[in-house]
């Protein structure tokens, strides 16, 4: 019986999948998910109950992602709202042999590299979270509210270019949704046009 | 020096007349020719990508328009994910606005500063400084090397719809259903839309070809927070016909 648990535990989780493979949409349930971290932990949105979550699909190769974190913009975002308790969870739905595709290892020694704290990163190669949760692009931002409740999907900033000087005079969607949540209003933009590189799916 | 070689296209800057004429439009075009199996993409890029932009510099009291987007071709990666672009070799178009008062022979450089991103499996953001230097003169005659590629490209452009078609447009729970009223049947059309979440751009177009034209199931995006009032793209025929359409978007009555 033992060794049939994992199986069966697997089993359970593509099927959870494959049930709720529709549209995520604001306002809606975020659909739960679990997965790996490159720490080789399990991660389960469930857990996070009580508390806002990010989502940021990642892909390291990808200009508009380097524009992000080779100007600090999303390790400066992934400190401040960690810092007040937000869950910061970057997802990599790169299949192997694409680009952004790397080893839990390598992905260590990225985060270390470019200084980033991020609560977790989930190794999603077969992309069934990113195609779960309909990812596009990297990056491509989402937030779940403590209720579990969808609040935020799209692009990270207004500028859906590749130049770190644009930076500066961009409006951060995910600062601006997660301070008008935090302070109980309701989300201006609260879905948009996510930017960047495609997803570099398996299918 | 008008043509640069960026790493994956050849680019170049050029212009359908061999001179500029004063108080005349004068048409240029940035010029792509891809390797094969790289693209750049549409005004609307579709689920990733980004569009060319151009900084113009120009002489004074010189007026650009916007670029007139050819009909892209729609580039599918995943069963989720489309983008919109071209492959292969593309004109975009401009047309430039030149003052009345401009005197012949006097010197009229034409600088564009043009950045684009070009993707195959890989997107890599490219730019270009790309000039062009053309007399001034009372009159112009076609510029030998690119007045075909021009002509080819203008039947690419898409245009009003004929006199006497009609298109209108219903939302629905999950689709908008786009009706055109054409006078006979159309077998096959596809529609680009020119505004970015309202439409899923991946998702499977259903047509049914009616008596007198076609409607198109088309599946709202999952970023929509609000209804489609207008429904704004580009209506491409079998036979390559493009046409720019408008259309108000009726409400489910609740």
């Amino acid at each position: 019986m033992k060794s049939l648990r994992p199986s069966l535990l697997r089993a359970a989780v593509v099927l959870a999948l494959m049930a709720s493979a529709l549209a995520v949409r604001v306002g809606d349930p975020a659909p739960n998910f679990t997965g790996v971290d490159s720490n080789g932990k399990q991660q389960s949105l469930a857990t996070y109950k009580g508390k806002f979550v990010v989502l940021e699909w990642h892909n390291q190769g990808c200009p508009y992602t380097r524009k992000h974190y080779e100007s600090g913009n999303m390790q400066r975002l992934q400190k401040e709202w960690t810092g007040k308790g937000v869950v910061w969870l970057t997802v990599i739905s790169s299949a192997p042999g694409t680009q952004g595709f790397v080893t839990p290892t390598q992905e260590n020694e990225y985060l270390q590299k470019m200084n980033a704290s991020p609560t977790a990163v989930i190794m999603d190669p077969g992309g069934s979270l990113g195609h779960l949760y309909g990812a596009k692009t990297t990056p491509h931002m989402y937030i779940i509210d403590p209720a579990g409740t969808l609040i935020y999907n799209g692009a990270i900033d207004d500028h859906p270019t590749s130049d770190q000087a644009d930076i500066a005079g961009s409006k951060n969607y995910v600062s601006a949704a997660l301070a008008e949540a935090m302070s109980g209003k309701p989300v201006t933009d609260a879905a948009t046009r996510p930017y960047g590189c495609s997803v570099k799916y398996k299918d | 020096m008008a043509q640069q070689l960026s790493d994956h296209a050849r680019v170049e800057l050029l212009a359908r007349e061999d001179a500029i004429v004063a108080g005349s439009d004068l048409r240029l075009g940035i010029h792509f020719v891809l390797d094969p199996g790289w693209h750049i993409y549409w005004t609307n890029p579709g689920d990733s990508g980004q569009p060319l932009v151009i900084q113009w510099q120009l002489p004074q009291g010189f007026h650009t328009d916007q670029i007139d987007w050819p009909r892209p071709e729609r580039m599918q990666s995943t069963a989720q994910l489309a983008d919109y672009g071209y492959h292969g070799e593309v004109l975009l178009p401009v047309t430039v606005r030149v003052p009345a008062s401009l005197a012949a022979g006097t010197p009229a450089p034409i600088a564009a500063d043009a950045k684009w991103l070009i993707c195959r499996e890989v997107c890599i953001p490219e730019h270009a400084q790309l000039h062009l230097e053309l007399p001034v003169a009372q009159h112009a005659k076609a510029n030998p090397n690119a007045a075909a590629l021009f002509a080819r490209t203008e039947e690419l452009l898409p245009r009003p719809l004929p006199h006497g078609w009609k298109i209108s447009a219903a939302a629905e729970k999950d689709d908008i259903v786009l009706s055109v009223v054409a006078g006979s049947p159309l077998k096959k059309v596809e529609f680009f839309p020119l505004e970015p979440n309202q439409i899923d751009n991946a998702a499977a177009e259903r047509l049914h070809p009616t008596a007198a034209g076609v409607s198109l199931v088309l599946k709202k995006s999952d970023l929509l927070t609000k209804p489609v009032t207008v429904l704004r793209g580009v209506l491409v025929l079998s036979n390559g016909t493009a046409y720019r359409i408008e259309a108000p978007v009726r409400q489910p009555i609740k």
